[in-house]
C-alpha cells in the first residue's frame, strides 16, 4: 500500500528539494510506493488542498526551511496537523539555517538594507500588498512544533534522505549517528601544534594531512558525522552546515570550549584570529544558540 | 455582471521558490491586475556583511539549492575583483566545466520535470495528474532518459564542487581541488551516451514545439527588453560581456558587468518581496527586460558551439529573432543544453582540467570592491561586495536572476490574463492530442 507524503517549503532554498530529486533512477524505485498530496516544487496540489485535508491523514510530512514570514508559521502548523511523522527536513528546520545568521540585526535594519538602502534601488518601500509580514527573528521549527524526526544537513543528502524514508515506510526506528565529521574524513590526523589560523584562501592545503591540524578552521570535530565528510575530502574546511554531534546544544560554543583547549595560543591571539565569531563558529545554526535566543528575548522586552 | 472578482494561485507549482499570483477581474469582466507575489526573503544583503570575504562563496550558494554552482563562482568572482586577484588558467577551465554542468543538469529538470507536464499531459489535463510521476508511469523510456541526463550533470557537478548543493572548492585565487584524471575519464567514457540524449531531447522538444505552435504564438506573446551574456557575440554563462537588447531587437547596450549600476535599476513593487529589475536609463516599466534561455539567445549573435548553432538556426527559422513568445522559452531552453553538453566534452578534452596547480599561493585581501557576473540557468546573476583592508565584508548588493525576470513575468502574466479572461483565447487555441490522457 502507497504511503500518503507531503512536502512542504518554508522560507528556503530548496536544495532539499533537489536533494530528494538527486536521487534520480532511484526515484523510480520509491515513487510507487509513495502517493504525493503536496509538493509545490513537482506537483500542482494547491494550500487549499492541504488545508482541506483531515488531520493526521499524512502519514509522512516533510518540512524545509525555516520561519521568516507569518505565512511560514501557518504552513508550519498546518504541516504539524495533517502530519502523522513530522521530519525536521534539512538544516533549516532543525537549527534555523544560513539566513539565522539575520538574527544579529532588528527586522527593521534588515528591511531597511534590502528595501531601501539597497545600491541600485529607486523605488524604496516596504511591499505590504499579497505578502506576509515578517517575523522579528528566525527560530528552529523545532521551536516552534513537535517534530517526530530530525535529518538535518544543508541540504540532507541524497542517502540520508532515502534512509530517512526507507525507515519510516517500513516501520524501523531512524536514529542519527553518533559520530562526528572527523570520523568520516579521510585525511590523516597527527598531534596538534596549533599556533596560528590560515584563512582558507592562505597557502597550500596538504590533501593528505587533516586541515585543523595544518591551521585551517575545520569544524569536523564539532559537526555530526552525517554527510561523510564531504568537504574536508575536496580539501574545503568544514563550515558545520549539518549541525553539532548529538547531544550538542550549542554548536558554536562547544567549537570555542574545543578551540581553547586544542589551540596553542593566547583566548587574545584566538580572539584576534577569529573577528566574526559568529559566521565562524554558527554557519547554519546561529538561530539555535543561546546568543541569539537573548538577543531575541531582550528584543522582545524591548518592544 | 457580477462584482469584482480575484483570481488566486496558492502558491504557483512547479518553480523553485515562493510566489503566489493574484488576478483582478473588474466588475465589467476586464482584468485590472496581475501580480507575481514572490512571498518571501532572506535578506543575505544584510548578513554577508562582517563575514569573512573568502567564505562568501559558501554562503551565496545557499541563496539557490536548484542552481548553488552560479552563485557560488559569482561570488568567488565578485570577491576576485575586489582583492585583485586573477586564478590560474586551470581553475578557470574547472570553474566553467562546473557552471556548464549545472547548466545541463538545471536544464534537463526543467525541460522535463517542470514543464514537460504541462505539454505531455496537456494544459487542461487533470492538475492532480500533471506532473513528474506521471510521466515515470507513462512514458517511462524518456523519463529514464531524463533522469540520466539530470544525473550526469548534477554529479559533474559535484565532482569539482565537492557537492552539486552547495558546492564548496572555489576560492579567492583558483579552486580547492584538482580534478583527477581517474574522474575526468570516467565522464569522458559517458559523454557519448548524454550526447544521445541531448539529441533526442531536442528531437522531442522540435516535435512538443512544432505540436503547441499555435499556443506558442498566440498566448503571451508581448515585447519587452532582453539581457544577457556574450562573448565576441557568442553565448557565454561564465565570463563576458552584457548585451541589452531593446523590444524591436536592437542591441542597446554592450556593458562591462562592472558598470551595472549605470543600467541596471531595481523597482519594488507594493506585491512583491522580490524586486523588479529594469533598464535604468528607460524608467520603470518602459524598461522592464527578460533574462535566461530566451533572453540570451535573443542578444547573441550565434551559440558558442557547431551543434547548438544548428538548433538556434532552426529556433529562429521558426521564429526569427527577437522572440518575444514567452512559451519560446523552453525551446531556447533545449538550444542550451545543447551548448552545455558541448562545453562539457571540450573541457573533458582538455589537458589543462587535470592539472594539479589549481590555485595561486599568493592571495592577499585587500580594501575595495568587486562585482562577479555570471549566467544563471535562469538568468543574469550579480554579486557585488564591498570588503575592508582585512577582506573582510562591509556591504553586500546582489541582482538575482529571479529579479531580472520578475517584471518580464508580470507583463506575461497581464497579457495571458486578459486573452484568457477577457477573450476566452485558450479556448480557441488548436492544441493536440495529449500524449498521455
Amino acid at each position: 500500500m502507497t504511503k500518503r507524503i507531503a512536502m512542504a517549503q518554508l522560507t528556503s532554498c530548496w536544495g532539499c528539494d533537489q536533494s530528494l530529486l538527486d536521487l534520480h533512477l532511484g526515484l523510480l524505485e520509491l515513487l510507487p510506493e509513495l502517493e504525493i498530496v503536496y509538493w509545490p516544487a513537482v506537483v500542482d496540489f494547491k494550500l487549499k488542498d492541504l488545508e482541506s485535508m483531515p488531520d493526521e491523514s499524512i502519514h509522512i510530512g516533510l518540512v524545509e526551511g525555516s520561519c521568516r514570514t507569518e505565512d511560514d508559521v501557518r504552513l508550519l502548523n498546518i504541516m504539524r496537523a495533517k502530519s502523522k511523522i513530522l521530519v525536521a527536513w534539512g538544516v533549516c528546520s532543525c537549527y534555523g539555517g544560513i539566513h539565522g545568521l539575520a538574527n544579529q540585526w532588528d527586522l527593521d535594519e534588515l528591511v531597511d538594507r534590502k528595501f531601501m538602502k539597497a545600491d541600485t534601488v529607486t523605488d524604496p518601500r516596504l511591499p505590504s500588498e499579497n505578502v506576509p509580514p515578517f517575523v522579528s527573528n528566525v527560530q528552529p521549527n523545532v521551536d516552534v512544533v513537535d517534530f517526530n524526526i530530525m535529518l538535518p544537513g544543508c541540504p540532507p543528502t541524497s542517502k540520508n534522505t532515502i534512509e530517512a524514508l526507507s525507515a519510516i515506510l517500513s516501520g524501523k526506528p531512524f536514529d542519527l549517528p553518533e559520530k562526528s565529521v572527523c570520523d568520516q574524513c579521510p585525511k590523516v590526523k597527527q598531534d596538534k601544534h596549533i599556533t596560528k589560523f590560515h584563512r582558507t584562501h592562505e597557502g597550500r592545503i596538504d590533501p593528505n594531512k587533516c586541515l585543523l591540524d595544518q591551521g585551517y578552521l575545520c569544524l569536523g570535530f564539532a559537526t555530526i558525522g552525517f554527510c561523510g565528510a564531504i568537504c574536508p575530502t575536496v580539501n574545503s574546511p568544514c563550515k558545520g552546515c549539518f549541525g553539532p554531534v548529538l547531544r550538542v546544544k550549542d554548536h558554536g560554543a562547544k567549537i570555542i570550549s574545543a578551540l581553547g583547549a586544542i589551540a596553542e595560543m593566547t583566548p587574545e591571539e584566538l580572539k584576534d584570529s577569529f573577528p566574526d565569531p559568529i559566521g565562524s563558529f554558527y554557519f547554519t545554526d546561529y538561530a539555535a544558540s543561546y546568543l541569539s535566543r537573548m538577543r531575541n528575548k531582550a528584543r522582545s522586552k524591548r518592544k | 455582471m457580477t462584482g469584482e472578482k480575484i483570481v488566486k494561485i496558492e502558491p504557483v507549482t512547479r518553480l523553485e521558490g515562493h510566489g503566489d499570483i493574484t488576478i483582478k477581474i473588474g466588475k465589467d469582466g476586464k482584468v485590472k491586475d496581475a501580480q507575481f507575489n514572490v512571498t518571501s526573503t532572506r535578506f543575505f544583503e544584510k548578513f554577508l556583511e562582517g563575514r569573512f570575504a573568502e567564505e562568501a562563496p559558501k554562503l551565496a550558494s545557499r541563496i539557490c539549492g536548484i542552481c548553488p554552482e552560479p552563485h557560488h563562482l559569482a561570488a568567488v568572482r565578485a570577491v576576485e575583483a575586489a582583492w585583485d586577484v586573477t586564478p590560474p588558467a586551470s581553475a578557470v577551465k574547472l570553474r566553467r566545466l562546473l557552471i556548464n554542468a549545472k547548466q545541463f543538469s538545471s536544464h534537463a529538470l526543467h525541460f522535463f520535470a517542470l514543464a514537460a507536464p504541462d505539454f505531455l499531459v496537456g494544459p487542461f489535463g487533470d492538475p492532480g495528474k500533471r506532473n513528474l510521476v506521471t510521466i515515470t508511469k507513462a512514458l517511462p523510456d524518456v523519463s529514464k532518459m531524463a533522469l540520466q541526463m539530470m544525473q550526469f550533470g548534477q554529479e559533474l557537478a559535484a565532482a569539482i564542487g565537492g557537492t552539486a548543493i552547495h558546492p564548496v572548492t572555489a576560492i579567492p585565487g583558483g579552486m580547492l581541488n584538482p580534478f583527477s584524471e581517474e574522474k575526468r575519464d570516467q565522464f569522458l567514457k559517458r559523454v557519448t551516451d548524454v550526447k544521445q540524449w541531448t539529441s533526442d531531447t531536442v528531437s522531442l522538444a522540435k516535435k512538443i514545439m512544432d505540436d503547441y505552435m499555435d499556443a506558442i504564438t498566440k498566448l503571451a506573446v508581448g515585447p519587452t527588453y532582453y539581457i544577457g551574456t556574450h562573448n565576441e557575440g557568442a553565448l557565454e554563462i561564465y565570463d563576458g560581456n552584457i548585451r541589452i537588447m531593446d523590444p524591436d531587437g536592437g542591441i542597446v547596450e554592450d556593458i562591462k558587468p562592472k558598470d551595472y549600476r549605470k543600467y541596471f535599476a531595481e523597482y519594488v513593487p507594493e506585491h512583491s518581496y522580490a524586486t523588479h529589475v529594469y533598464y535604468k536609463p528607460v524608467g520603470y516599466p518602459a524598461g522592464v527586460w527578460r533574462a535566461g534561455s530566451l533572453a540570451r539567445i535573443n542578444v547573441v549573435d550565434r551559440m558558442a558551439t557547431p551543434l547548438a548553432q544548428e538548433a538556434l538556426q532552426e529556433l529562429r527559422a521558426k521564429l526569427g529573432r527577437p522572440i518575444h513568445a514567452t512559451f519560446a522559452y523552453h525551446w531556447a531552453r533545449i538550444v542550451e543544453l545543447v551548448q552545455a553538453i558541448e562545453e562539457i566534452e571540450g573541457l573533458l578534452n582538455d589537458s589543462q582540467i587535470v592539472s594539479k596547480d589549481v590555485k595561486i599561493l599568493d592571495v592577499k585581501p585587500k580594501k575595495g570592491d568587486g562585482v562577479g557576473c555570471v549566467e544563471a540557468p535562469r538568468g543574469t546573476l550579480i554579486h557585488h561586495y564591498w570588503t575592508d583592508e582585512r577582506g573582510i565584508i562591509t556591504k553586500a548588493n546582489m541582482i538575482v536572476a529571479t529579479n531580472n525576470n520578475i517584471g518580464g513575468i508580470e507583463k506575461s502574466l497581464m497579457e495571458v490574463a486578459k486573452q484568457v479572461f477577457e477573450q476566452k483565447a485558450h479556448q480557441k487555441l488548436k492544441l493536440p492530442k495529449p500524449m498521455i490522457s
